[in-house]
């Protein structure tokens, strides 16, 4: 792939384009998705959107330090040779050669007949980033060769040479105040005129004058840089057995997914409340911290990780106000084995763009961040997650992170790899970093074979490799007499479930503590077990004898379950007269009424009174309304669901579809070549995409084009122009006719052909 | 997966399973820094306290060791967080140190400068220290000792102290090791605590603490203060020392509301100390009345708050608290630690009773059903009269006779704490009963006559709660209980928890009146007593009546 363009040189980036095999061009639409959407028509107008300058922002963002000092290195020589080019910049040959090929791939230079070329926007946008890039200017287009820059500032005075390098050293711009400027060395009378004379410093409008980079080239050894520009910052580490790695990591997402569940099964009963402004009361978050025994950070990744996965969402509560209720899909979720839950929710949180690390802390603004606040997410929050899973995959197994001095190493080598990031990219990177811990994607700092599927996307393999580890499901308990009962391990679900009705938990974690109250187990009795059935359960589940105590205890309460009863009625009927009562519940008439008879005086009906008391006249009778409360009402919590987000598909999905469209777009494109290739060389561009990419092509070839331009009075026209800058809707051209740059409104260019 | 006894929860309890073939290993690995909490049949718990972790450290352990014990024996993986939180409550004790100057007398130093500056900025701790000698050093005015520890405790920085002690008044003391010996565990605890420094030894009712103190006395060969909870205790004391140790009675001296007696042995009570007069402690002097080498508190658990300040003042002395439980129902065990000193020996009840020094116990609850009318009167009666009603109950008379009768021949204690109920008992019985008005020369007598098999049948108040050796009793009947408090349980099985002859079994009945708030009490009796891992059964009143 590496030599294909550089065979033939390509008259523009386009024609480079249009040569390139079809696996390199989905290789950049992956690279740079923003030039995909929407699909470009043809390579023309997919070069011309690589030049835009958004665009060129964007895939600058993505680049490391090398990189972005190969491009600056490109800049200052102008147009060269890979060879000459890799000369100047001070850093293994071979990286540096591999960082051109990844510019060339991401289509910020290409291979013009001159030799490479950045891209014409690139300049633009590498301007303005001081500290991360040479600071040199690109050279002169005349430039001298080095021998000769070398010996022009061998002939310096020292004053000369001493302002030289200051100028060097603060921006590589200056003025010259009184110097002349159309001086020969021999007439130099000042220190700044000797260098003017001998175009070490060059004149610019006003009296400024720059350093031409073949110079800053020559004061620097002929490098771009004094320092190396290849010194990746090295991870702090320490050894660890990675059967210890794995195991950590494992007991973290076992903690982290049974978090999630008590949490939702919690907020399935008693939601908490939506704030106005969207997201979760601090008082919510600090009883939710509490019950799980994490700080509040930790509660806040736990309740966002859910959101991320779709298993809580805002809905309305039974009083009808806004509530943040578990999902439908949080009942689906429940069901699933632990590792097939872990793996839904990681892959959640590493697609995420929430950022839960904000949560406590203050926003410009002074307002603290809520959890689940809509405003809590950040562009940068997945780029930052997958950087550093990246980073923890490339340390070998059986080496993590050094404690302490891991974390900061890391983020080091972040900065390296996104230097074009801003500071708070840092700040995402060891959020990702805890986070991680935390959700047992990585353990005692490093990553766990789970931990590295994850990070490569591959939930399924994940979750196989984590099973293993995690604590396997056991059906029985240990009974004890003091009306506890242990589960040692996570117990299966139906036990589970009944076991949870009869007795309250009082620890959680590898294994669960219950203990058995009078309240519990009174609880049991509630929801319809008798006693028989309760000391039947018990003793199937626990691996020893049913302690005395225990048996005493359910024995206790179910003697007195049931000495008063309690039902419910809409109304009563009662009456001195025991016959006509008796006759009224018996006159199959009254059916529907639903009479019954309590005692002999007193009947109830399930029918409400307006509805009862115009059938008990039709019967016969001649009722009285004796008081119409004494109803009891029996409400129970009732469990609350939101309706999740549909449409959702398995990540493996989502990469799958995003291949076949980058795949569709770049046959497209090719398409679209061919129809392109159909038409006369000639042919105008008159659409105003067409129009736009033929000025960008013309801008990075420096050819001259023909323009149709409505004038101020409306009348068309035609210029003769070399385009030489589009930017924001105004295109700046060389003109021919006049003889100087103008500017010209593209909204006003009718069509574009080549001269 | 590790095939580990231990199971870490996220809360800090450890559970440990018991009938896994590692779990005594596990069981030694722990035990230095968690606080066992329940020890029923089948999973111990243990719980991880800021308190225990200092303990540790205190014994010489450090977290890497707590850490590597957790991860060794835990079947899970241990939660980060948890292993983090231990790493760093341990990595508080000993930031700050207490040390003798040799110019400027006590002063507070720190390796690390800035927790001796959130310290010294704290109000509490600014009144206590003096002068800031360099960077590092704060002088303390030695008077503040206990105070300073006590406060610094509170903020979570406990200091160590190695400021040392004075000898004290030299007293020859030693040990007659005549016809008995000390038990290994004994040994153990006297070695352990005199290496410490000062200290808390925790042993079970009936492990002989008394012993524990003299072979302390014996290592320290020093003046020493005896405080105990009563002058029944004092008095067993006194004739436990003379019995145990080459000191002889004129050299023991008793100081109590009774008799006021300073010798180089001097034994005092409680209460003496904590009696007020016009707003002062006309006893204090008692402290500074000789140059003490050593100072026994029995019963640390029970240790008045007055006592706590006096004894603040009392840091330059060794002192040894002796006890069954470190739970304090005050919750003031942090001052325990700071004050008196870390836990300096310990050993689970269930290990000394299965060496055979202690008796095993049959707890049985006795449920008996109230008459219909008694039930209506409990129904309706005044919530704070209802307990009393419940416990008084004339069907549990019944019960104690028929009991009684069962174990015709042994030693029997029916202990009460309503002292109508108690007579009712005794006259039917027609058994001699102590309790508070008993003078003391008359519980003295009938204590020994008890002791020597005279008298066969006891019954008594709560005033037997605490301190009264009665080795031979072989039942304990409880018709009644203060609220079913866990400390009182704890004392009246040790009652009972003496070495019996032949090996027999020990009988703890408590008889229950069901469905009332008696029986409400009677659970936490059963947890607590579950809890330490003692077979606890359930019998009707009618099917005891039948088992007879």
């Amino acid at each position: 792939m590496s030599s294909s363009g550089r065979t033939t040189p390509a008259r523009t980036l386009a024609d480079q384009l249009r040569g390139w095999p079809d696996e390199r061009l989905v290789a950049l639409l992956r690279a740079r998705p923003d030039l995909a959407t929407p699909a470009p028509q043809d390579s023309s107008q997919l070069a011309s959107r690589a030049a835009t300058r958004s665009s060129i922002h964007r895939a600058l963002d993505g680049l490391d330090h090398l990189e972005l000092s190969v491009l600056d290195a490109l800049l200052v020589a102008g147009q060269t040779t890979p060879e000459g080019l890799i000369s100047i910049v001070r850093a293994d040959p071979q990286r540096t050669a591999a960082a051109l090929q990844h510019l060339l791939d991401l289509a910020l230079a290409w291979e013009s007949p001159g030799g490479v070329r950045a891209l014409a926007g690139v300049a633009d946008a590498m301007r303005g980033m001081p500290g991360l890039v040479s600071g040199l200017r690109p050279s002169s287009p005349d430039a001298p060769g080095p021998a000769d820059v070398a010996a022009r500032i061998a002939e310096l005075s020292p004053a000369a040479t001493a302002m030289l390098r200051h100028v060097d050293a603060h921006g590589g711009e200056g003025t010259t105040g009184s110097a002349r400027r159309t001086v020969s060395p021999a007439e130099a009378r000042t220190p700044a005129e000797e260098l003017i004379s001998r175009r070490l410093l060059v004149p610019r409008d006003g009296d400024s004058v720059v350093l031409p980079g073949e110079v800053g080239l020559a004061l620097r050894g002929g490098r771009t840089t004094a320092e190396p520009v290849d010194d990746v910052p090295d991870l702090a580490t320490s050894p660890r057995e990675p059967a210890l790695v794995a195991r950590t990591a494992a007991g973290a997402a076992f903690d982290v997914v049974r978090r999630v569940e008590l949490v939702l099964d919690h907020w399935g009963v008693q939601p908490p409340s939506v704030l106005r402004s969207g997201g979760l009361a601090v008082r919510d978050l600090r009883a939710l911290a509490r019950e799980l025994h994490v700080d509040e950070p930790g509660a806040a990744l736990v309740v966002e990780v859910a959101l991320a996965a779709g298993l809580v969402a805002e809905a309305v509560d039974a009083d009808g106000s806004p509530a943040w209720l578990p999902t439908d899909e949080f009942d689906v979720w429940s069901g699933r084995p632990v590792a097939e839950r872990w793996t839904r929710l990681v892959g959640a949180w590493l697609a995420s763009s929430r950022v839960p690390s904000l949560v406590g802390s203050r926003d410009p603004a002074g307002k603290a961040w809520n959890a689940l606040a809509p405003e809590l997410s950040s562009g940068l929050a997945e780029e930052a997650r997958r950087l550093a899973l990246e980073v923890l995959a490339q340390l070998p197994d059986g080496e993590v992170l050094a404690a302490g001095t891991g974390i900061p190493s890391l983020v080091q080598r972040a900065r390296w790899l996104r230097p074009r990031r801003p500071t708070v990219f840092a700040d995402l990177v060891t959020a990702a970093v805890t986070e991680a811990a935390v959700l047992g994607v990585s353990g005692a700092g490093g990553l766990p074979p789970s931990g590295r599927h994850v990070a490569a996307d591959d939930l399924a393999a994940a979750a196989e490799a984590i099973d293993q580890h995690l604590p396997s499901p056991v059906e029985h308990v240990l009974l004890q007499a003091d009306l506890t009962a242990v589960a040692p391990g996570p117990l299966e679900t139906e036990v589970a479930r009944r076991l949870h009705l009869l007795a309250d938990v009082e620890s959680r974690g590898g294994a669960t503590v219950y203990r058995f109250t009078a309240g519990s187990v009174r609880r049991g009795l509630d929801a319809g077990w008798s006693a028989a059935e309760v000391r039947d359960f018990l003793s199937s589940v626990s691996q020893t004898p049913v302690p005395q105590p225990l048996e005493f205890l359910v024995d206790d309460v179910a003697r007195t379950f049931g000495s008063v009863r309690v039902g419910h009625a809409e109304a009563f009927l009662r009456s001195d007269d025991e016959a006509a009562l008796a006759a009224l519940v018996h006159d199959p008439r009254g059916r529907s009424l639903g009479l019954r008879l309590l005692a002999p005086t007193v009947a109830i009906a399930t029918s409400p009174l307006d509805v009862l008391l115009p059938r008990l006249r039709e019967l016969g009778a001649a009722p009285v309304v004796e008081a119409a409360d004494g109803t009891v009402r029996v409400s129970r919590p009732d469990l609350l669901r939101a309706r999740g987000r549909r449409g959702r598909r398995p990540a493996g999905a989502v990469e799958a579809r995003r291949a076949a469209e980058v795949q569709a777009v770049a046959t497209a494109i090719r398409a679209g070549d061919r129809a392109g290739s159909s038409r006369p060389a000639t042919a105008e561009s008159t659409t105003p995409s067409g129009a736009l990419a033929a000025l960008r092509e013309a801008i990075e070839a420096g050819s001259t084009v023909v323009i149709g331009y409505v004038d101020n009075h409306g009348a068309t026209g035609e210029r003769v122009v070399d385009p030489r800058r589009l930017d924001g809707g105004r295109l700046a051209a060389y003109d021919h006719r006049a003889d100087d740059v103008r500017e010209f409104a593209v909204h006003r260019i009718t069509g574009v052909r080549r001269a | 997966m590790n095939d580990g006894p231990l199971i870490v929860q996220s809360d800090k309890t450890l559970l440990l399973e018991v009938d896994h073939p590692s779990a005594p290993e596990a069981r030694k690995a722990i035990a230095p820094f968690a606080e066992l909490e329940r020890s029923p049949e089948h999973i111990h718990t243990y719980r991880l306290t800021p308190l225990g972790l200092w303990n540790a450290r205190a014994a010489g352990h450090d977290a890497e060791q707590v850490v590597d014990a957790l991860l060794t024996w835990s079947r899970y993986a241990v939660p980060h967080a948890l292993l983090v939180d231990v790493a760093e409550t341990m990595g508080r004790y000993g930031r700050l140190r207490l040390e003798k100057h040799p110019v400027h007398g006590l002063v507070l130093s720190s390796t690390d400068r800035p927790v001796l500056e959130e310290v010294l900025r704290a109000k509490k701790i600014a009144g206590m220290v003096g002068t800031r000698l360099d960077d590092d050093t704060v002088a303390v005015h030695p008077s503040e000792r206990g105070n300073l520890k006590q406060a610094l405790l509170k903020l979570g920085w406990p200091a160590e102290d190695f400021a040392g002690y004075v000898d004290g008044e030299a007293h020859a003391i030693d040990l007659a090791e005549d016809g008995w010996t000390l038990r290994p565990y004994q040994r153990e605890a006297a070695e352990s605590f005199w290496d410490g420094g000062s200290g808390v030894v925790v042993l079970p009712c009936g492990a002989g603490k008394t012993i524990v103190g003299a072979a302390s006395m014996a290592q320290a060969q020093a003046t020493t203060l005896i405080l105990v909870t009563n002058t029944v205790s004092a008095r067993q004391w006194k004739d436990e020392l003379v019995a145990r140790t080459s000191l002889t009675a004129d050299e023991i001296g008793e100081y109590s509301g009774a008799v006021k007696e300073i010798r180089p042995v001097t034994i005092a009570t409680y209460q003496v100390l904590t009696t007020k007069r016009k707003g002062v402690y006309p006893h204090l002097e008692l402290l500074d009345a000789r140059d003490w080498g050593l100072i026994v508190y029995d019963e640390v658990h029970l240790l008045p708050a007055p006592i706590f300040r006096m004894t603040a003042d009392l840091q330059a002395r060794r002192r040894l608290g002796l006890t069954a439980t470190l739970v304090r129902e005050d919750g003031r065990e942090g001052e325990v630690f700071s004050l008196i000193g870390p836990k300096r020996y310990d050993a689970p009840w269930k290990d000394i009773e299965a060496q055979g020094y202690i008796a095993p116990a049959d707890c049985v609850e006795v449920r008996v059903t109230l008459p219909d009318g008694e039930r209506l009167a409990y129904a309706t009666s005044d919530p704070d009269t209802r307990y009393r009603l419940a416990s008084c109950t004339h069907a549990k008379i019944d019960v104690v006779r028929g009991l009684v009768r069962q174990h015709a021949g042994q030693p029997t204690l029916v202990i009460g704490q309503y002292i109508d109920q108690l007579d009712e008992i005794a006259e039917m019985l027609d058994a001699p009963v102590i309790k508070g008005e008993t003078t003391v020369k008359e519980r003295q007598r009938l204590f020994n006559a008890f002791r020597a098999g005279e008298i066969g049948l006891l019954v008594v108040s709560k005033v037997a709660n605490f301190s009264i050796d009665l080795p031979s009793a072989e039942v304990a009947i409880q018709v009644s209980g203060s609220f079913g408090s866990r400390q009182e349980e704890a004392q009246r099985l040790g009652r009972l928890l003496r070495p019996k002859t032949e090996g027999r079994t020990a009988h703890f009945y408590t008889i229950v009146s069901r469905d009332t708030v008696d029986a409400d009490f009677a659970q936490n009796r059963q947890r607590f007593l579950a809890e330490q891992g003692y077979a606890y059964r359930i019998v009707d009143a009618g099917d005891l009546a039948a088992e007879a």
